[in-house]
C-alpha cells in the first residue's frame, strides 16, 4: 500500500464519526432482522438490506463529494483501491495478507471481471453463536443471493460507482457477495464486474420491487445518474493532477523513471536534448534553484489564484509574510542536517546525466542548506510579486503588535506606564528569545522523529553536535542574545 | 479464521454509513404501514445489549451510587461518545446530554422516530443485564428522547426512568 492511500486511510478513520465494532456489527445484524420482521422472507430481506446499504452510502458521499474528487478515475484503478473503500465503507483496516485479487478475463469487454477475497469479516463474525443471531440463512433457497454482507456490498458498490460519477467515468461496478462467512463460506468473496454506461443504464432499470418475492413496498431508487454540470471548483482543476494514483505512482516511481520521463518531457515539449536544455543554467545552478521555489509558489496560484486573492488583504499577506519567515527560520532548525544532505545528493543524482557535467560539479559544491536557502529565496520572490511585501514586515511579529507613538517623540513627563511601555518591546523581545529557545530545544524529539525514518537516532545526534551552526550553535546564539537584552534593560 | 466477537469489541468502525441506513429502515418501515417504529428500535437496542454483555461488561454490580459513572463508560466504550449525566433523585430520572450521539447527525424532516431510541433501550437493557446476577435491587427503565439532531435539535437528551429496590 502506497504513503498516500495509507495518510488518507488514516483521515477518513479520524474524520468519520467511529464507535465500537461490536456495537456497529450488531446494529447491521438488527436492521437486517427488522427488515425480515417487515417482508417475513428471508430472500427479500437480504435484497431490502443491500438497497438500504446502497442508499445509506451514497447519502454519504454526496455530502463529502469532495473527498472522493481526488480518488483514481478509472474503474481497475478504483478495484485496486478496494481496501481503501472498505475503510471509507466499514472503518476497519484489513490485516496484511487477508485480501487477494483474481483477475477473470471478460472477452469482448474493455475490462476484465475481478474476484476479491477477504478472510476476515466482521459483519460475519461470530454470527450464530448467540441467542439473538436470529435471522435463519438456511430459509434461503436461492444459492446466487448475497449472504449477510449485503449491505456492506451494497455500500461498497455505492461508493466505487460514486466515486466514477464524480470522476465523470463512465463506466459503472456492479459488486455481489458471492461467499458469506456466515452461510458457511471459508471468507467473503466479491465478484466486480465493470459495465459500460449502456450495460449499466439496462441493469439499473430492473426495478426492486420485481425482484421481491413478498408484496412489500419499497421506494425504487431515485439514483440521479446523469452528473449536473457545474462550475468547475479548485478541486476540480485539481484533481487530474493530484488523484491519488498520479501521487501514488510519483512516490513509488525510482529516480531513473522520473529522469526518463523528464528527458522524454523535455525532448517531446522542447525540441532539444536535456543536456542542451540545462547548459542555459550553467553557472546559475543558484537561480535554477531558486526558479524551483519561484514556480512552485506560482504553480500552486494557477489553480483559481487562490494565493494572490488571500494576500490581496494587507493583514492576510502580512500574516502569511510572517508565517513564511517563521518556516523558512524553523525548516533548518527542524530537519536535521544529514537529511537536508541527502536531498542535496539526490539533486546531484537527478542532474548527473541529464545537465552537463561541469554543472553537476558546481551543484557539487552547495551544501544542502544553500539549496533550502535557494528554494525559500525563490519563493520570497513569488510571494512578492503575489503581494507580499516583505520590507514592511518587522523584524517579528510581535513588534507588529506594539502601538508605535505617531509623532515619534518621548514625552517629558513621563508616567510609570509610559516608562513601561518604553522598556516593552525589549522584555517582547527577551520573551521572544525564549520561545524562540524552547521552539529549538524542542527541535530535538522532531529531529529524532525525521532521522528515524532516515538514518535513525544517530543522524540527530551528529547533527547537534558536530555542526558548529547547528542546534547547539543556535541555542548558544540565542543565551547570548536574550543575556544582552537583559542587560540593556538594567541599565 | 474469521474476527471473533470478542476481538470487536476492541476495534472501532466508522458509523456515517450504517448511521444513515437506520432511517432508511424507518422509511422502509413507514412506507410498509409499521406504526409501532419506536417500539421495534428499542426493540433493537435491547437485542444489541443483550449480546454486547456477553462479550463485555463494564462492572458485575449497578447501584444508585454508580449509575453514572456505568452509564458514562457504556457510553464512551460503546458509542464513543463523552455525556454529560445528571441524577434527579426527587423524580427518579436520570438526563443523560449526548452533543455528538453515534446515530443521530442530521435532521431528517419526514423521520418522525430518533434513532437513538435504539440507544436508550440498550443502556437500560445493559444496566438490567449487569444486575440480573448480582445482588443490587437497581433497575433502569427507558423514558423518552426529549431531544434529537435527527429531529432538528442541537443535542440528543435521553431520558431513563430508575428504581431501587422495586419503588
Amino acid at each position: 500500500m502506497g504513503a498516500v492511500q495509507w495518510l488518507l486511510k488514516k483521515i477518513t478513520k479520524a474524520f468519520g464519526r467511529n464507535t465500537n465494532s461490536l456495537f456497529y456489527t450488531l446494529l447491521y445484524r438488527e436492521i437486517l432482522k427488522e427488515i425480515n420482521e417487515v417482508t417475513e422472507n428471508e430472500e427479500d430481506s437480504i435484497l431490502i438490506l443491500r438497497e438500504i446499504g446502497k442508499r445509506a452510502a451514497r447519502e454519504s458521499c454526496e455530502r463529502h463529494s469532495s473527498v472522493f474528487k481526488f480518488m483514481p478515475g478509472s474503474p481497475k484503478k478504483v478495484l485496486d483501491y478496494f481496501e481503501l473503500l472498505w475503510v471509507v465503507v466499514f472503518g476497519k483496516e484489513i490485516a496484511e495478507g487477508d485480501l487477494t485479487y483474481e483477475e477473470i478475463p471478460h472477452e469482448g469487454s474493455k475490462y476484465n471481471d475481478y474476484i476479491i477475497r477477504i478472510k476476515t469479516c466482521p459483519v460475519c463474525a461470530g454470527y450464530g453463536m448467540d441467542g439473538a443471531d436470529t435471522f435463519d440463512f438456511k430459509k434461503i433457497e436461492n444459492e446466487n443471493l448475497e449472504g449477510l454482507a449485503c449491505g456492506l456490498t451494497g455500500m461498497l458498490e455505492s461508493v466505487a460507482n460514486f466515486i466514477l460519477k464524480v470522476k465523470r467515468n463512465d463506466y459503472r461496478i456492479n459488486i455481489i457477495e458471492q461467499r458469506c462467512m456466515a452461510r458457511g463460506d471459508e471468507c467473503l468473496q466479491f465478484k466486480c464486474k465493470i459495465y459500460d454506461a449502456l450495460e449499466w443504464k439496462a441493469l439499473s432499470e430492473i426495478k426492486i420491487k420485481d425482484k421481491l418475492r413478498s408484496d412489500v413496498k419499497f421506494e425504487e431508487s431515485l439514483e440521479e445518474e446523469v452528473l449536473q454540470e457545474t462550475k468547475m471548483d479548485m478541486i476540480d482543476t485539481l484533481q487530474d493532477v493530484l488523484s491519488l494514483d498520479k501521487i501514488e505512482e510519483m512516490l513509488d516511481e525510482p529516480l531513473e523513471g522520473i529522469k526518463s520521463k523528464v528527458r522524454e518531457l523535455i525532448q517531446d515539449k522542447l525540441n532539444m536534448e536535456p543536456e542542451h536544455f540545462f547548459d542555459y543554467f550553467k553557472n546559475y545552478e543558484d537561480d535554477m534553484i531558486r526558479i524551483i521555489g519561484f514556480l512552485a509558489i506560482h504553480l500552486f496560484n494557477e489553480y483559481g489564484g487562490i494565493v494572490e486573492k488571500i494576500l490581496a488583504n494587507e493583514t492576510f499577506s502580512k500574516v502569511a509574510g510572517y508565517i513564511f519567515q517563521q518556516i523558512k527560520e524553523f525548516s533548518l532548525l527542524f530537519i536535521p542536517i544529514d537529511v537536508i544532505n541527502d536531498y542535496h545528493q539526490l539533486l546531484i543524482s537527478f542532474l548527473d546525466g541529464l545537465a552537463p557535467a561541469d554543472m553537476v560539479e558546481n551543484v557539487k559544491q552547495f551544501t544542502g542548506k544553500d539549496d533550502i536557502n535557494y528554494l525559500f529565496e525563490g519563493a520570497q520572490l513569488a510571494l512578492e510579486n503575489l503581494g507580499i511585501n516583505f520590507t514592511e514586515l518587522k523584524e517579528n511579529v510581535w513588534e507588529e503588535l506594539r502601538r508605535e507613538r505617531k509623532d515619534g517623540l518621548i514625552s517629558s513627563d513621563q508616567s510609570v506606564m509610559e516608562r513601561t511601555e518604553e522598556k516593552f518591546p525589549k522584555i517582547i523581545r527577551i520573551i521572544q528569545e525564549l520561545f524562540m529557545l524552547m521552539s529549538e530545544i524542542l527541535t530535538l524529539p522532531v529531529r529524532v522523529l525525521i532521522s528515524e525514518s532516515h538514518y535513525g537516532l544517530k543522524t540527530a545526534i551528529n547533527s547537534v553536535v558536530s555542526e558548529e551552526e547547528g542546534l547547539f550553535g543556535t541555542i548558544k546564539d540565542r543565551v547570548d542574545t536574550i543575556f544582552d537584552y537583559i542587560q540593556e534593560i538594567r541599565q | 479464521m474469521n474476527y471473533t466477537r470478542e476481538e470487536l469489541v476492541k476495534s472501532d468502525a466508522t458509523m456515517n454509513q450504517l448511521r444513515n441506513a437506520i432511517y432508511h429502515l424507518e422509511r422502509f418501515m413507514k412506507i410498509n404501514g409499521i406504526a409501532d417504529i419506536r417500539k421495534r428500535l428499542r426493540r433493537m437496542g435491547r437485542n444489541i445489549a443483550q449480546t454486547y454483555s456477553n462479550y463485555w461488561k463494564p462492572i458485575d454490580s449497578v447501584n444508585l451510587e454508580n449509575i453514572k459513572d456505568v452509564l458514562a463508560t457504556l457510553y464512551k466504550n460503546i458509542l464513543n461518545s463523552g455525556v454529560s449525566i445528571e441524577l434527579d433523585t426527587s423524580n427518579n430520572t436520570i438526563t443523560v446530554k449526548d452533543s455528538n450521539c453515534a446515530l443521530c447527525k442530521y435532521h431528517f424532516e419526514d423521520i418522525n422516530e430518533a434513532g437513538c431510541e435504539i440507544i436508550l433501550a440498550m443502556m437500560a437493557e445493559f444496566i438490567l443485564l449487569i444486575n440480573k446476577g448480582s445482588e443490587s435491587v437497581f433497575s433502569l427503565e427507558p423514558f423518552e428522547v426529549s431531544e434529537s439532531q435527527s429531529l432538528g435539535h442541537k443535542i440528543c437528551i435521553h431520558h431513563y426512568k430508575y428504581k431501587v429496590g422495586g419503588k
